[in-house]
């Protein structure tokens, strides 16, 4: 797989991707969060096989998907069904959000209380390696993105607990 | 109530009836709102309506510092630096023209800019709305015009100052003053600002955009370049994605209002037009083309996509409206003629170009190179339907 990126001023990001089949999709990726998609197929010219338009939310949703993020229960066997009430879920820290400068441990502990079947596996920060399974220590930071994982609700109750 | 507030009411639905009918035909609003301008006339007095077609002028400055600034030259690729240097030979021909009808070495350099520079925000508008972000040749069109965007910003930064040299000095002096703070002051203001909320933010991009342009007004310097410069700041502190999510929907609505009001200031201003003004205009218009074309060889596009690019860079807008204010104050008639005819004239027409322009050129689009399987596969179809009849 082949991919590129060229920033479009004034309007976003462009990926274009070719699969190893020879397809090819064109992504747009708009600074207002709109995504537009575009399916060349192998050999075909000039013009997309298709398009398609999404909304932030949809495109989350259906990156989630792709990258196998969301277990669904009823589609698999009863051992991973146990595995499908489980989650994980990336958030990314804004300005404002309760969790800012302040520690894992300080966090979990509060957490604790609303949030008991969820915590947090890791910690994202860019230009750095992947904090796995982070020191009670570490300092929480704007533009972090904390990787969750517990239970559905907890996971859900987690978040709140972080950003409010 | 303030009487103001009437005025408002009555604009802003002129333009929201504007922009409901051009959306129902598919077609982007920057060209209605002029002609509502146009139409409307007097009869609206527009002086009621500022500050937010003022504001509406600085902050699609603003915008465009933010979007097409210096820092983006770096991940512009080599063959769109090449376009953009193709393109840029457009100022010689209007520099030669300024010289030749006797203008004066500033004004021939400010009509140069006039007839060079396309506008940035109408095209990137144009783009998103009529859905071309994905295509080859918008990658081209929006790389040169962060190129043009430079070349006009350090051309507005010489030409753009009122009266004698000492006014040309406080103008560069006081760009290279930002830049030298921002350099320095920026790394440790980033983190302050990156965890100010939302309003705050907001409120501080505002003032820092209005208060900028007034003070390179203040020392004689053009004021579209203070506030050009304050977005090329705000993108280098990083807030490029958080200000553009603020900032969009105000910025729109008082844009909307300023070419309004452009549209109805051009009826004052082109009552007496000159013939040199309609035809150095048309010159621009068409004289573009080819440069751009060529440009799009130099960006190794193909024959279609070419024309296409071409057609994009049509149409003129903020800068043009910036550089004929400028030449208005200096009594530059000719010029400032020139710079509104070129917009109302390049907008609905780019408009008109980009929205169909991929249907008139669709003739040249390259054959499909089918892939051999798919080729035996068709034949396959072809022997088989041959069989059964």
């Amino acid at each position: 797989m082949k991919v590129e990126e060229v920033v479009l001023p004034g309007v976003g990001r462009k990926y274009t991707i070719t699969t190893r089949s020879g397809d090819r999709l064109v992504i747009v990726v708009h600074s207002s969060g709109k995504r537009e998609l575009q399916y060349f197929e192998a050999g075909e010219g000039d013009e997309p096989t298709a398009a398609l338009d999404l909304t932030d939310e949809e495109a989350r949703e259906i990156g989630a998907i792709l990258s196998g993020v969301l277990f669904h229960p009823e589609a698999t066997g009863d051992v991973t069904a146990r595995l499908a009430e489980h989650t994980i879920e990336w958030m990314k820290v804004e300005p404002g959000d309760r969790c800012v400068s302040r520690t894992v441990g300080e966090c979990q502990e509060e957490a604790q209380l609303h949030a008991p079947q969820a915590h947090i596996l890791a910690i994202l920060r860019a230009g750095q390696a992947l904090v796995p399974n982070p020191p009670p220590e570490s300092r929480i930071e704007v533009g972090d993105t904390l990787i969750l994982a517990g239970s559905r609700q907890g996971v859900n109750a987690l978040k709140h607990e972080l950003s409010h | 109530m303030h009487p103001s507030v009437l005025d408002f009411a009555f604009a802003a639905a002129l333009l929201a009836a504007a922009a409901v009918v051009v959306h129902r035909c598919r077609f982007p609003a920057l060209p209605a709102y002029l002609l509502v301008g146009l139409g409307v006339g007097t009869r609206l007095d527009v002086a009621s309506l500022e500050p937010l077609p003022s504001l509406g002028l600085l902050l699609l400055l603003f915008s465009v510092g933010l979007e097409f600034g210096p820092d983006r030259l770096a991940a512009l690729s080599g063959r769109v630096l090449r376009a953009g240097g193709w393109d840029a030979l457009g100022l010689l021909p209007g520099l030669a023209a300024g010289l030749l009808l006797g203008l004066d070495f500033k004004a021939a350099v400010m009509l140069a800019g006039v007839l060079y520079v396309s506008s940035s925000a109408v095209i990137a508008k144009l783009i998103i709305d009529l859905r071309r972000a994905a295509e080859p040749e918008s990658e081209v069109v929006l790389g040169v015009l962060v190129f043009e965007d430079l070349v006009i910003a350090v051309l507005l930064a010489l030409v753009g100052s009122r009266g004698g040299p000492l006014a040309l000095l406080a103008s560069v002096g006081l760009v290279g003053a930002y830049l030298l703070a921002a350099h320095y002051f920026s790394p440790r203001l980033a983190a302050a600002m990156e965890a100010l909320p939302d309003e705050p933010m907001l409120l501080l991009g505002a003032a820092f955009t209005a208060g900028t342009a007034m003070l390179f007004h203040a020392v004689g310097a053009s004021e579209g370049i203070g506030a050009f410069l304050a977005g090329v700041i705000a993108a280098g502190m990083g807030l490029r994605e958080r200000i553009l999510g603020l900032f969009t929907p105000v910025r729109d609505l008082a844009v909307a209002f300023f070419f309004l009001t452009v549209g109805v200031g051009a009826l004052a201003l082109l009552a007496d037009l000159q013939a040199t003004a309609v035809w150095l205009a048309l010159a621009a218009l068409v004289g573009k083309l080819p440069l751009d074309y060529l440009a799009g060889a130099a960006a190794a596009l193909g024959l279609r996509r070419r024309l296409l690019t071409a057609l994009y860079l049509i149409p003129r807008g903020e800068f043009n409206l910036v550089l004929g204010a400028l030449a208005l104050r200096e009594a530059q008639g000719l010029i400032s003629q020139v710079a509104v005819l070129l917009v109302l004239i390049t907008i609905p027409l780019g408009a008109v170009a980009i929205r169909f322009g991929p249907a008139w050129t669709a003739g040249l689009r390259p054959p499909p190179r089918r892939l051999p399987a798919a080729v035996a596969a068709a034949e396959g179809v072809a022997e088989a339907s041959q069989l059964s009849r």
